[in-house]
């Protein structure tokens, strides 16, 4: 029983994550573009500066109101790339089938995927298919990667965040998790729970045109809102306050984590992200995220402060005062 | 923004407007215990403490299941899921609380059959649909779920299920705070009571602690604003000098409770002696089904006795959930023990008291 084994809690994207990929990844692969740890790797090949990155999802079930594991895997791979500032253009795409997936939801998941590309302006140009016999893998899995080029003035990273910068979050929080994890229970509301999942690369280049100054973009996905601000913290040495009255959530959302426990800051988006701007900038990249397709309910969430690096901490609806800690422990998983 | 989720009870002027009043009435020192875990999470997650005058101390007393269940039970839940074809059914919580050698969690990634439900009728189902499997259920908790969890045996026994049956480390609120009035060095000058157990409890069950200790009791709901205004209750009965028994969760619970829910408890549970976990055997604080659904006891169907297991060396919950220390009183807190390794069930349960210091501040 002594034997270390792989727990569930490795894969929640919050502490025991970190400390797996700190720990055993990390000091195996070791390299600078590894070790900056932010959404995607920036390379610079012969001068210009790609942004490479890749994910793997095994949501279960596979088909959720609002997506399916298809769009899901393609925006995802799009959001990470956008998130280094850099506009996706090619995919690949890993599928592994579990003997048995009916071929009318395999096309399905196909079709959905080749829209989410179509919507975002990327190509899927590369790809490879495996099937596993029944019981090996859960219907299917899939992994897709990306690259796109970052324009040579622009440097955002979850090490850039300054004190005074302020911090938008483009829409409602917990959306996705919220409606994986309804799906899954056979959990009946009668209400519009939907996923989030959608491209956020036009909203970061009209950002990114505006030649407004950004600092740091994340999408807020496993974890949640309060891990990811926890990364960014620690990455760039500041602490973060948020201000709870601004969370943006909607109401049959906050109804469901009220209902089973929990806490809407650690569940997953697919299709938010934050920006830290300097304040100067900061009106005019919340008018530009507003503007956007998928960034209508964008609002101005907390901001950078100079106290005590590392913490995030929650200014109550009471006015109280209280951490946002990492998520410890696996709230949900195969959210994505 | 039309979206956004505002409560009345969570409306920030009105809280901002009792926490002013709470200030200016308090002037003694006093320590408030919540006795519910729910309390607990609420008071952390809404930062309630960082506004409350420096004298008002709250003590989080043994109020989340998990936190309260003994080791040996622990154990003996370990102990189902290395059984060859058996289904362990358990609330989310328990999974992570070490037992003497081992938890639910490992024993799933040794290959155990353990499922995470969010009530005892998911648990129902699977035996419904694993007729050639044994499902054990892990019965944790308090007045709250028990009926629930006798109402499960009645759908077993309705759905002809024989491979279906609970483990009861269930538990009683108010015989708690009996025994907690009777500790030696424990100091307590007000109860924030439950919330979901009164509902179904209603206030008359702790008439006997009420007016046997002459403490001061309020019945409180779970948003910021119901929490305030009980401390605000407990803060002018302790100002007065007149304990009172208050209900400040009219809009949920009753003088009698939910009479109902009462009524299936008791008719497949009757009252036993249980163990609390650092605070050791309360009498008549828990529940065992009675003789006649026997056959859907865990324990006697797997003849599991597990034996009276020390807690782990060092570890405070006990003395914790009696007010008598706080998490950062432990010399293993976040050093040996962090929610990613946990050593005692304060750490791992959401509603634990040393999980929530941890979190929260
Ligand atoms: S910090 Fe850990 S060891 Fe200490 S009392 Fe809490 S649960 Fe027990």
């Amino acid at each position: 029983m002594t034997e270390e084994k792989i727990l569930l809690d490795h894969g929640s994207g919050g502490k025991v994550s970190h400390s797996m990929f700190s720990d055993i990844i990390l000091p195996l692969f070791e390299n600078p573009e590894l070790s900056k740890q932010d959404d995607g790797a920036v390379l610079d090949v012969k001068g210009t500066k790609l942004a490479f990155s890749t994910d793997s999802y095994v949501v279960d079930p596979i088909f959720f109101p609002g997506g399916n594991i298809g769009d899901l895997a393609v925006n995802g791979t799009i959001n990470d790339i956008s998130m280094c500032g850099a506009n996706p253009e090619f995919i690949s795409v890993g599928l592994i089938l579990e003997e048995g997936l009916p071929i009318k939801d395999f096309k399905l998941i196909l079709e959905t995927m080749a829209a989410a590309a179509k919507k975002a302006g990327v190509k899927i140009v590369t790809g490879d298919t495996k099937v596993v016999p029944k019981g090996k893998a859960d219907k299917i899995f899939i992994n897709t990667s990306g690259i796109g080029v970052i324009p040579p003035n622009v440097n955002v990273s979850g090490s850039n965040a300054k004190p005074g910068d302020k911090i938008i979050i483009s829409g409602t929080l917990a959306d996705h998790g919220i409606t994986v994890l309804s799906t899954r229970e056979g959990l009946k509301f009668d209400s519009d729970i939907k996923t989030d999942s959608a491209p956020l690369n036009k909203m970061v280049q009209s950002i990114i045109q505006s030649n407004c100054d950004v600092h740091v973009l994340r999408d807020p996905t496993r974890g949640g809102l309060g891990t990811t601000l926890n990364e960014i913290a620690s990455q760039s040495k500041v602490s973060i306050k948020i201000d709870e009255q601004s969370l943006p959530i909607r109401g049959p959302v906050q109804g469901v984590c009220e209902l089973l426990g929990f806490d809407p800051l650690y569940i997953a988006n697919e299709g938010k992200l934050i920006a830290f701007v300097p304040q100067k900038d900061a009106q005019k990249i919340l008018e530009i995220i507003q503007q956007d397709e998928f960034g209508k309910d964008a609002v101005i969430i907390g901001e950078v402060i100079d106290k005590d690096p590392g913490k995030v901490f929650l200014q109550t609806n009471i006015g109280g005062l209280r951490i946002i800690d990492m998520l410890s422990g696996e709230q949900l998983p195969r959210i994505c | 923004m039309a979206l956004k989720y505002v409560e009345e009870y969570r409306d920030g002027t009105l809280a901002r407007d009792l926490v002013k009043k709470i200030h200016s009435v308090s002037k003694k020192k006093l320590r408030l215990m919540e006795v519910c875990g729910t309390h607990t999470t609420s008071i952390f997650r809404h930062g309630i403490r960082s506004v409350l005058p420096k004298g008002i101390t709250l003590l989080s007393g043994p109020g989340c299941p998990v936190c309260v269940t003994a080791q040996k039970d622990i154990d003996a839940f370990v102990a189902f899921a290395r059984v060859k074809n058996v289904i362990v059914t358990t609330f989310g919580d328990l999974m992570k609380v070490p037992g003497s050698s081992s938890s639910l969690t490992k024993e799933k990634a040794c290959g155990a059959d353990v499922r995470i439900v969010y009530s005892v009728f998911d648990a129902v189902n699977i035996a419904r649909e694993n007729k050639d499997k044994e499902v054990v259920f892990c019965g944790v908790g308090f007045e709250t779920t028990i009926p629930t969890i006798a109402a499960g045996i009645l759908m077993g026994i309705e759905g002809k299920l024989d491979n279906f049956s609970i483990y009861s480390a269930n538990k009683l609120t108010p015989p708690a705070l009996a025994a907690l009035m009777e500790t030696d060095g424990v100091q307590i000058d007000g109860f924030i009571l439950p919330g979901h157990v009164s509902v179904i409890t209603g206030t008359d069950a702790y008439r006997g602690t009420f007016e046997k200790y002459d403490i001061p009791s309020v019945i409180a709901g779970f948003e910021p604003i119901d929490i305030l205004q009980a401390i605000l209750l407990l803060i002018q009965q302790n100002e007065a000098g007149k304990p009172a028994l208050e209900n400040a969760y009219p809009r949920a619970v009753s003088h009698a409770g939910n009479v109902k829910a009462k009524q299936i408890m008791n008719q497949v549970f009757e009252v036993c002696n249980a163990s609390w976990r650092g605070i050791g055997q309360i009498p008549s604080s828990g529940m065992e089904l009675k003789k006649e659904y026997q056959r859907f006891d865990a324990a006697i169907k797997f003849a599991m006795d597990m034996p009276d297991v020390p807690e782990p060396k060092g570890c405070a919950c006990g003395q914790i959930l009696m007010g008598l220390k706080t998490p950062e009183e432990c010399v293993l807190y976040k050093k040996k023990c962090t929610p990613m390794n946990p050593v005692g069930p304060c750490m791992v349960s959401s509603e634990g008291s040393c999980a929530a210091f941890y979190r929260y501040s």
